[in-house]
């Protein structure tokens, strides 16, 4: 997965005036509409969640008992729960929690995993072997399995969650940008750095990390949808987000199931909400892989 | 190829060995343990410090790590996983029945996936570029953006709804009445098997097209040999060994959907089980699960190399 002539190109082309800019985002929306339909789901999403406070018809958190779960009409669009809290404004709130979570640990996790391996590449040897053994480790538990360990140990709310979410994902990220850095590490500009007497830790960040960023952005983007689905997971599960929050996989747990045949807009939409956002991200991260590394083009 | 089995087979045991250091120290380092987590839910916070030091004695938790970590893998190693110390009920037996309830709902969401996908990928694959293809991969898109305990939830209400009916909610044993069983399991298969499908279809899609286009193919087409002949004896045969791998790496999300769409059907498996030890601090128990999932899962990793070999003479391990 080395980095490609195309891809420095396009981040030469990125880092350009603004002018430039444009003219890369209509290229990527020309070639690549699914890509450009999941970018639009993204910044849909995104501003939904930064205008919460505007968008929202009701407060996430205001119980209503006079209106327990009364069905969609022109006052609650999408219903109401069990606490007579409004579902459309849960949803709007829970994009929140969703976005924070979700590039809160990809970012986390993906950026954790790029560090070690680069590193362990940069170090080679005895320590690559002891770190790829412990990755391997972490690697053989079930990502959901070991969120739920984090979670038990930090205990739950959002940012232990996004802790959680993150860990998993460190050892698969580790792997993938290892395997760039080894190539990476073999370039004169290397050898060039260490000849010159730089440190160890200035040759890792400053010259190797920013030679990976193709993987390491393909990895980042492809954590994204999963880190919000498995935020949704654990809500769901009640070892995530914690009530009152507003949070999808949170409004889908409890009354959503036991309610589903009399109120089912709360079992239909907040999944709705989880399924758009995941697929928005997947279509962007697949088509920004494609654009990235042309040689993963045919999976 | 022995060679290689055999090594495999040896790295195994380092990792799993640090599977169980892992897990071991992750439990301990949890606040509260399983004497804790029983006198509160019991609501008696007022449980006098003597009482609960005579309770942990009994679990032995009062011995150094080094011991209990060393009296645990004594035991593994006989197959012995000890005691829960929730329930005080031997682990084998807690677990027996729920790991064939969670097996059989691996294996037929397996089977679902893999049905799903080798066709549809083939039919993508084969209309490439038209509506048939773009309409598979917006089907395997979304599979892997549903949630699987959503669609579960869906489908429950959906029979709810128009059929008036609901599956059985008592685990019935296939052997005793088949009919029951899979009444009962089919739905979450489907639900998981279904995201689980998503990648493994478009991977058989793209290894199709990679196949088509080999000299072998044009060769066997000019002879003028029947095209479903070619299709199958030639192009999947090929085509189903990066599916293969596929279908084995992608065994961890299956587990990971099983936690979560047992909860959403009621079921009894390994899953909840999890969930349950997890919180009530039961240390030998969750060990015990934790081990099982990570030496499934590593099995399978090794079995799908192995049969990645098997299937392709020209990969050759060393």
């Amino acid at each position: 997965m080395a980095v490609t002539k195309e891809s420095l190109d396009d981040l030469a082309r990125s880092a350009k005036p603004r002018a430039r800019w444009l003219q890369a985002v209509l290229d990527f929306t020309w070639q690549r509409p699914i890509g450009a339909l999941g970018a639009f789901i993204i910044l849909f999403m995104s501003l939904v969640a930064l205008g919460a406070n505007w968008l929202a018809p009701f407060d996430a958190l205001t119980t209503d008992y006079a209106a327990m779960l009364s069905g969609p009409d022109g006052k609650h669009w999408l219903g109401t729960d069990a606490y007579g809290r409004d579902v459309m404004s849960r949803i709007i709130y829970g994009s929140r929690t969703a976005l924070i979570v979700g590039i809160g640990a990809s970012f986390i996790g993906a950026t954790l995993g790029a560090l070690i391996g680069v590193a362990s590449a940069y170090f080679g040897g005895r320590i690559d072997m002891v770190v790829q053994r412990i990755m391997d480790v972490v690697i053989s538990f079930p990502l959901i399995i070991l969120a739920l360990a984090v979670v038990a140990i930090l205990g739950t709310g959002v940012f232990n969650v996004i802790l959680a979410i993150a860990v998993p994902m460190i050892p698969r990220c580790a792997r993938v940008v290892r395997s760039s850095a080894l190539s990476v590490r073999e370039m004169p500009y290397v050898d060039a750095a260490r000849a010159a007497g730089f440190r160890d830790s200035r040759i890792v960040l400053r010259h190797m990390l920013p030679n990976v960023m193709a993987p390491y952005l393909i990895m980042l983007t492809a954590f994204l949808g999963q880190a919000i689905l498995l935020e949704a997971s654990l809500s769901f599960l009640g070892l995530g987000v914690q009530e009152p929050v507003a949070a999808w996989g949170l409004m889908l747990r409890g009354a959503a199931v036991e309610f589903a045949e009399t109120a089912p807009w709360m079992a239909i939409f907040p999944g709705l909400a989880i399924t758009l956002a995941v697929f928005g991200f997947n279509l962007f991260g697949d088509s920004l892989r494609d654009a990235l590394d042309p040689r993963l083009r045919t999976q | 190829m022995l060679y290689y089995i055999f090594k495999r087979l040896l790295l195994m045991i380092p990792t799993l060995l640090g599977v169980a250091v892992l897990i071991f120290l992750l439990l301990r380092v949890v606040p509260g343990d399983v004497v804790e987590a029983r006198y509160l839910t019991q609501g008696s916070q007022f449980q006098s410090q003597n009482l609960m030091d005579l309770e942990r004695k009994k679990l032995g938790l009062d011995q150094p790590m080094w011991k209990q970590f060393t009296g645990w893998m004594g035991g593994v190693l006989r197959l012995d996983f000890g005691l829960s110390m929730w329930t005080g009920a031997p682990i084998t037996e807690e677990i027996k029945l729920r790991f064939a309830l969670s097996l059989q709902l691996a294996i037929m969401a397996t089977v679902v996936a893999t049905l799903l996908a080798i066709p549809l990928g083939i039919i993508a694959a084969i209309k490439q570029d038209t509506w048939v293809d773009y309409a598979v991969r917006v089907f395997s898109i979304a599979g892997l953006a549903i949630p699987s305990f959503w669609l579960g939830i869906l489908m429950i209400l959906a029979m709810l709804i128009i059929f008036k009916w609901l599956p059985p909610m008592v685990y019935t044993p296939f052997w005793i009445n088949p009919w029951d069983n899979l009444a009962q399991l089919i739905w979450p298969a489907l639900a998981v098997g279904y995201r689980y499908s998503a990648v493994a279809t478009r991977m058989m899609r793209s290894a199709m097209l990679e196949v088509l286009r080999e000299d072998y193919i044009r060769t066997a087409r000019a002879k003028g040999l029947w095209l479903k002949l070619i299709l199958v004896r030639h192009a999947m045969k090929n085509a189903m060994l990066p599916v293969i791998t596929v279908v084995g790496l992608e065994f961890a999300f299956l587990m990971s959907g099983l936690v979560v769409t047992e909860q959403v059907f009621n079921l009894n498996g390994l899953g909840l089980l999890f969930v349950e030890a997890i919180s009530h601090r039961d240390y030998t128990l969750t060990q015990a699960l934790v081990l099982i999932a990570a030496s499934v899962f590593i099995f399978v990793n090794f079995a799908t190399d192995i049969a990645y070999a098997w299937l392709d003479p020209r990969i050759r391990y060393r």
